[in-house]
């Protein structure tokens, strides 16, 4: 309290100072009706200095040391009506209505000191927000090492599901509110206005803010392709002032999880037990050779991220310049990336005029991993065996692999593949707009905004002689390039007329745009390349024989219009409008326009006269309605095409003749995928702004999704069909409770966020009513691709209780089992086991994720962390079911205990080489619990004393320690339960995706 | 101040223009012909069947997957595949009917193949022809084709639902019985036998004649144990025109070199012009067989299919007339003393394999090479001349005139060097039941490897009882775990089984 006592003093004496100055001005009435009163703050105390001014005139006054005032009014005077105001509260203006003594308590104004919010084509305060909108700041972001901007988003919105992608160059994914859409699910990026995507080749560091448009409401001002939500990044732009030089450098070490796999004693152990298991002679394992495939095809990788930007600016104009080298070493042998941007933002103002540039130039070079199954290296890794060496002279190319009397396995040697193919990809791109504004008269704007980007890429893929797996054919050397080039250019023309009329706002938005991207590729390979006698090969496609090639183009066109409303009456109701109307190519000719309106709305309860609840300084209910659209498919996906590129050999010459059908079935009515969407939230604010919540709800129902649902194969179709065919229903709470105190020298402040979701489908593909898809099952009314397997029931113990399980008829159910072997439920009552014994025995979805985001700072030093959570989940452990099940060799887990006549309390079965009957993939074995909670982040930085900072000539300058994923609790055995599975209906299936890693970083930032 | 104005005003104009032309939207694909613009002129449909052809080199089909149903799944062959689940489907281990490998491939190839016919057959009728025959002999290869896939189809899977339309996307088809599916088969071939030219001009050589027709439908009713219509068809190579002969060298039916010679009924034409390319629907696909690769010894190739070794004893039961090894052992198996019995190494390497094992040679370019890829040319002779002449002795046995029969027999086994099966063989006589089964094991003699074996233990009904599949088992372990009346024919892919509501598993899957 105290602190606060002091404060205020401090800016009393500042306000006697400036009243002294203004006193004289105000008194040129000296007669009629005096007005005195008090103006205090929420808390019952006097606030001083306050202006208190007569509505429509230069009379006015300033409030005293202990609030009060008095002020004459001129018996001439125009009106009645007093306006109070103070930096740091919210203006009032009050009536006199013949009162002699007006007593005023002003409310704390938050929202003064926070951002505008991009809402597309415009902003908006954020306080006037009718729709769900999430804004991320760009510090919490860019403290994060990451690739993109979506794995750096990771739990700092409600709502919004981030699976990251681990390696070098590889991409994050998105899910914003949950799975509206089939095909992908990916967020429609807006950079600085150009609809694009923040992918690999973006520098984060660039990024002034992030918002997140969650539902309809929000996002339809992006109409078609919205449907997904919105991200709008919004970069930097220099500031009036001198030059700003502004440097930071991250430098992290990276790990990657591992097995526990067992090394040779333990694996020959229990290699031969599987054998003699199965009364098949063991093999003759090399036991001298303990190769541990984790230690040769990991490593320690590294990120570099070097920053430096120049900003300054004046009343006329600013600029932002900014360099950037992010480079990454991987945690698999032979992966990285190295990425250069540039970016230069300026812009110029000169009147009613204003022009402006963001441009970014970005070379992306990424050496990619083999990940081809069953090539993957993380596949790779426990498909060998540890008594394998990892080079052996006797193969072709030296590496060791697979050997039918020692080794008997398939598995790739990691270390061979990662040397002898060389797959490389360069992204040269140039990104920006060029916009400018003509303020046509106060209230009106006119603004063309243009867009483009073009990114050149260029992949070469070289395989050198030599095999790293058993048996396989011996390739030539070969080398495959390809070049391709990619267009995306954007005019927009949009209006914007806003005023104020009394307590009326009105602002309006009136566009049109004309967006036209273009792909064209060409690709060429050559084989049995000429060696150099240097060492390598001649890799250019000059060299070499057998040629081909091939090439494609594609071009995508939106045409859209597109308008908005908003109305703010008094603070107290506002209202949000908008529709947009687009027309894709892609879409079938009859069907190629949709219209996409939504509205909103929001009633500022606080702002009431009856409100009157000191502890609430701002609540705010809001609801909105809307429609968005999806046409998210290939450019031609509608029209059926002839495929001519099947040859044949034919003629005793066995000449090659063309060949020309139809391959793949199209559905040529294909319409817009809509999403129609209800919102209810709250907004409020408690505590003098201490706490701060908001709640939605939601109910999203996306219907005709474009989706190439999986038709019957006698349908003799090479790739089902695009189809308008699902609609599925999403609703979820979200909330999110933000506590903050600032008490010097402590500040802290905890965020929690909670989102659930549960989806449904209301209508299935072709008015089918389910779909069994791999271990999965879709049923109408259900959530999309629940777990349906056979379901195990324990293990056999004896002869006795195999004998004894049998149907109702005393039909054996499993009469080949011995004791060791896995029971399986017969759900159908027909004395045995197949595929009709499958149920539904859970869901791949989590019931709730939660983000809790804390910080704390004490003088300098300030911590922060990061924790994510999702709850309730059922996945399926891919890795897992190739390690344990014995029935084909790899490696194993270490530890695992199989059952034994001797050790017959255990719940893993007798492993048999060989043999299927406890390795099916298709029971609940291989189903776990993912649940898990993980600190995502941890932070820990310093800001230099400014006095020191200062003498070395710097404005600011901090060094920070983070980690990432440091910590995570989970009872799921494979590496990393926050995995990544874009099909939609194996959204649960682990099949070895690359796990998120840990990362140490260490950052300097600096600024003078 | 003023020109800028005019020149954002000119830009806002320029904006608005470009935006407005809302033809824009109707975008052509500049990459493919429509299917509006196609099925219009001749050479559409010369095209069109082609593609029909295209789908023998798919990985479901006789490119790879399909001989290891025919032969490995057969008593002549069997998997020990260090890649368990392949193996087991040579076994009759089924567990997920939605293998890839084992079922799934092959099944939605063999649809993908119908579907191409089914368009020629439902389009080409409409185009206008200059020359009516050239049509109507499109439309024959389409028939022969579709009767071709469905005939495996019924060998495999029995009772698959014949999709005789294009295909819409909400298509259900209803199941068909084996009969039903025989009698479709019947009428394709049939009609397809009444256009088909006897012999194509050299540029055509490789399409069906109307010899491959008569061929199919024999084997066809081989099959339906339809014994007098077998041999109605069969007397066209045998009694006809004279256009099939022995070859006279037994390789020359596996090699690249003499292909499509006299012997030849119907063959698959498989080239190495696209070396190199891949595999699904893009541009350079790869032409060739990947048999050799899957089927070739350990170190040489994936080692994934192998020859039962009693084959080999079969061969060494009896010599040539010269006191010889039967010849068509060297060209039928690699083998422990095949270097030491003809001097022959395998792939250029002395024996390194086990002393009980075989491999399959036919269509194997170890004369030529030292390994394998997946891109061999050598074509698969699907019917030749030497099976026809089995089957006819083996209808006229069936029909009780065993003695016509012999004749046939030693027309395949003089080209060996074999004595005439009534001198080596006395003991049979005209008993039919002793005949059958010394031709059961002249067909392995001379086909072994060559996909027939599976349609021929069918046939025989050798896999309908229990004392059967245990005389089979004797030869073949992998039979004991035949399960008589189920495993006769495959399981369905589960995932069409479970989404067609039309459609049923077989029974006992």
């Amino acid at each position: 309290m105290r602190t606060i006592v002091l404060r205020r003093l401090g800016s009393i004496s500042l306000m006697l100072v400036l009243a002294c100055l203004f006193r004289p001005s105000f008194l040129w009435a000296q007669q009629a009706v005096t007005v005195s009163g008090t103006v205090s703050s929420s808390d019952g105390q006097g606030l001083p200095g306050v202006s208190i001014l007569l509505k429509g005139t230069q009379a006015g006054t300033m409030t005293e040391i202990d609030g009060s005032y008095s002020l004459n009014l001129p018996a001439e005077a125009p009106g009645d009506t007093l306006i109070f105001s103070l930096i740091g509260y919210r203006t009032l203006e009050i009536a006199v209505s013949g009162r002699s003594r007006i007593d005023v308590t002003l409310q704390e104004d938050l929202e003064q000191l926070e951002e505008v919010v991009v809402v597309g084509y415009g902003t908006q305060q954020k306080r006037d927000l009718t729709s769900a909108i999430s804004v991320v700041k760009a510090e919490d972001l860019q403290q994060r090492q990451a690739t993109t901007v979506a794995e750096a988003l990771q739990g700092l919105a409600s709502g919004v599901t981030v699976r990251a992608g681990g390696r070098p160059g590889g991409e994050g994914r998105i899910e914003i509110r949950g799975l509206k859409n089939l095909q992908s699910a990916n967020p429609l990026y807006v950079i600085d206005g150009l609809v694009t995507t923040a992918n690999r080749d973006f520098n984060p560091n660039d990024i002034e803010s992030i918002q997140i448009l969650k539902d309809a409401s929000a996002a339809a001002i992006y109409g078609s392709r919205a449907a997904n939500g919105v991200i709008i990044i919004t970069t930097k732009k220099g500031r009036e002032g001198p030059m700003r030089v502004e440097f930071s450098a991250k430098s992290s070490l990276q790990t990657i999880p591992r097995y526990d796999l067992a090394d040779t004693e333990e694996f020959a152990r229990l290699n031969n037990m599987a054998y003699d298991n199965a009364g098949k002679p063991r093999q003759n394992l090399d036991l001298s050779v303990n190769t541990d495939w984790q230690d040769v095809t990991f490593q320690t990788g590294n990120m570099q991220d070097y920053n430096l930007s120049f900003s300054g600016g004046n009343e006329s104009g600013s600029y932002y310049v900014s360099g950037n080298y992010f480079g990454n070493k991987g945690t698999v042998i032979d992966t990285r990336m190295d990425r250069l941007t540039f970016r230069v933002n300026t812009e110029a103002r000169r009147g009613i005029f204003s022009i402006g540039e963001n441009l970014e130039i970005s070379n992306t070079q990424v050496d990619e991993m083999f990940d081809a199954f069953p090539g993957s290296p993380l596949f790779g890794v426990f498909r060998m065996l540890p008594t394998i060496p990892v080079y052996d002279d006797s193969n072709p190319g030296g590496y060791g692999y697979g050997d039918e009397d020692k080794a008997r396995t398939f598995g790739t040697n990691p270390v061979a593949r990662a040397n002898l193919e060389h797959e490389d990809n360069e992204n040269f791109r140039v990104r920006g707009n060029l916009w400018s504004e003509l303020q046509l008269l106060p209230s009106l704007r006119y603004r063309l905004n243009l867009g483009y980007e073009t990114s050149s890429d260029h992949r070469t893929y070289l395989r050198e002689e030599g095999s790293w797996t058993l048996n396989q054919p011996l390739d030539p050397a070969l080398a495959n390039e390809n070049r391709a080039r990619s267009e995306n250019k954007l005019i927009e023309n949009t209006l914007t007329f806003s005023r104020t009329f009394d307590r009326h706002e009105l602002s309006v938005v009136a566009g049109q745009t004309y967006q036209r991207e273009d792909y064209q590729q060409i690709w060429g390979s050559k084989r049995n390349l000429l060696r150099n006698p240097n060492g390598g090969y001649y890799s250019v496609l000059d060299q070499g024989n057998e040629p081909q090639t091939g090439g494609f183009e594609n071009t995508r066109i939106l045409l859209s219009y597109l308008a908005r409303l908003e109305y703010n009456f008094d603070n107290r109701y506002l209202l949000n409008a908008i529709i947009r109307r687009d027309g894709s190519s892609r879409l079938g000719s009859d069907y190629k326009w949709g219209n996409f309106p939504s509205v909103s709305a929001a009633w500022r309860i606080s702002q009431e006269d009856f409100f009157d609840v000191p502890w609430i300084s701002d609540l705010k209910l809001r609801a909105s309605y809307g429609r968005l659209g999806s046409g998210n498919i290939g450019p031609y996906d509608y029209i059926p095409v002839i495929n001519t590129f099947s040859t044949i050999a034919i003629g005793s010459d066995q000449h090659t003749e063309q060949g020309a059908i139809q391959v793949n079935l199209a559905n040529q009515d294909l319409r817009w995928e809509t999403l129609t969407q209800q919102n209810i939230g709250v907004d409020a604010t408690f505590l003098n702004g201490e706490l701060t919540l908001a709640a939605e709800y939601f109910n999203a129902e996306t219907k005709d999704v474009l989706f190439r649902y999986p038709i019957l194969l006698t349908s003799g179709t090479s790739e089902s069909p695009i189809v308008n065919g699902v609609t599925l229903r999403n609703t979820g709470f979200e909330f999110s409770l933000t506590y903050q105190e600032a008490q010097k020298p402590v500040n802290y402040y905890v965020t929690a966020n909670v989102s659930t979701l549960s989806n449904k489908v209301v209508r299935l593909g072709y008015d089918l009513n389910r779909h069994i898809d791999g271990n999965t099952i879709t049923e109408l009314g259900q959530p999309v691709g629940m777990w349906y397997v056979l379901e195990t029931d324990g293990l056999f113990q004896s002869e006795a209780e195999i004998a004894g399980y049998t149907n109702a008829d005393g039909k054996i159910i499993q009469p080949d089992a011995q004791p060791g072997d896995i029971r399986f439920k017969d759900h159908n009552g027909d004395g045995q086991i197949t595929n009709d014994d499958k149920v539904v025995v859970g869901s791949p979805w989590a019931d709730v994720e939660i983000g809790l985001n804390m910080g704390v700072s004490y003088k300098q030093f300030e911590l922060s962390m990061n924790w994510f959570s999702a709850l309730g989940a059922t996945v399926y452990n891919g890795p897992r079911s190739i390690m344990d099940r014995f029935d084909d060799n790899s490696n194993y887990r270490s530890g695992i205990t199989p059952w034994t006549p001797e050790n017959p309390n255990v719940d893993f079965p007798r492993v048999v080489y060989a043999s299927t009957l406890n390795a099916r993939g298709d029971t609940d074995r291989w189903l776990e619990n993912g649940s898990f909670l993980r600190l995502k982040y941890i932070s820990l930085s310093y800001e230099l004393p400014q006095d020191l900072v200062s003498r070395i000539g710097f404005s600011q300058a901090r060094i920070s320690l983070s980690a990432q994923n440091l910590l995570t609790f989970t009872s799921y055995l494979g590496l990393d339960p926050e995995f990544n599975n874009s099909y939609i209906f194996h959204r649960g299936v682990d099949f070895g995706s690359f796990p998120n890693l840990k990362t140490y970083s260490l950052g300097l930032q600096f600024g003078f | 101040m003023k020109k800028l104005f005019y020149i954002l005003t000119v830009l806002f104009v320029v904006g608005s223009v470009s935006s407005c032309r809302e033809d824009l939207l109707q975008q052509e694909n500049p990459n493919n012909l429509t299917e509006e613009q196609f099925w219009k002129t001749e050479e559409d449909a010369y095209k069109a069947v082609n593609s029909i052809y295209n789908m023998f080199y798919k990985t479901g089909l006789w490119a790879r997957w399909i001989y290891f149903r025919l032969d490995l799944t057969s008593d002549e062959g069997f998997s020990n595949s260090p890649w368990i689940e392949l193996g087991d489907w040579t076994r009759f281990q089924y567990i997920n009917y939605n293998f890839w490998e084992g079922n799934v491939n092959t099944w939605s190839d063999t649809y993908k193949a119908v579907f191409r016919c089914n368009q020629v057959l439902a389009y080409v009728p409409n185009i206008e022809f200059a020359d009516q025959e050239a049509k109507e002999r499109i439309l024959a290869q389409a028939k022969f084709l579709r009767g071709l896939h469905y005939y495996y189809a019924g060998i495999l899977w029995e009772n698959v639902p014949l999709v005789l339309e294009p295909s819409k996307p909400t298509d259900q088809p209803q199941q068909n019985t084996l009969e039903e599916v025989w009698a479709q088969v019947e009428k394709d071939l049939t009609e397809a036998a009444q256009v088909l030219p006897a012999e194509w001009d050299g540029a055509n050589v490789g399409r069906p004649t109307k010899g491959a027709a008569m061929a199919m439908l024999g084997k066809l009713y081989m099959q339906q144990h339809e014994w007098q219509q077998a041999l109605e068809a069969f007397d066209y190579h045998i009694h006809g025109a004279g256009l099939y002969d022995l070859a006279s060298n037994y390789e020359d039916n596996f090699r690249a070199e003499n292909e499509n010679n006299i012997e030849s009924v119907f063959e698959v034409q498989f080239s190495d012009a696209n070396i190199g390319g891949g595999e699904g629907d893009g541009p350079n696909q790869n032409m060739g067989t990947h048999r050799p690769q899957f089927f070739a010894p350990r170190d040489i190739g994936w080692s994934d299919g192998q020859a039962r070794f009693w084959v080999v004893e079969e061969f060494k039961k009896e010599h040539t007339t010269g006191g010889e090894i039967d010849p068509r052992l060297r060209h039928t198996l690699f083998y422990p003393s095949l270097e030491e019995d003809f001097g022959v190494l395998t792939y250029g390497r002395t024996w390194q394999w086990g002393e009980n094992e075989a491999w399959f040679s036919k269509y194997a370019r170890d004369h030529a090479r030292t390994g394998e890829d997946y891109f061999s040319p050598v074509n698969f002779r699907m019917i030749r001349f030497a099976d026809v002449l089995l089957m006819y002795a083996e209808a006229l046995n069936a029909l009780g005139r065993t003695s016509e029969a012999y004749q046939y027999v030693d027309r395949v086994r003089a080209r060996a060097g074999m004595a005439p099966l009534a001198e080596a063989y006395p003991a049979i006589g005209n008993n039919a039941d002793l005949f059958l089964e010394r031709l059961k094991m002249e067909r392995v003699l001379e086909l072994c490897g060559e996909s027939v074996r599976w349609a021929d233990l069918k046939r025989w009904g050798d896999l309908d009882t229990q004392e059967g599949v245990d005389a089979v088992a004797a030869r073949d372990p992998d039979f004991q775990h035949f399960e008589v009346g189920v495993n006769i024919r495959l399981p369905i892919p589960q995932s069409d089984v479970d989404n067609n509501p039309n459609l049923e598993q077989n029974p006992g899957y």
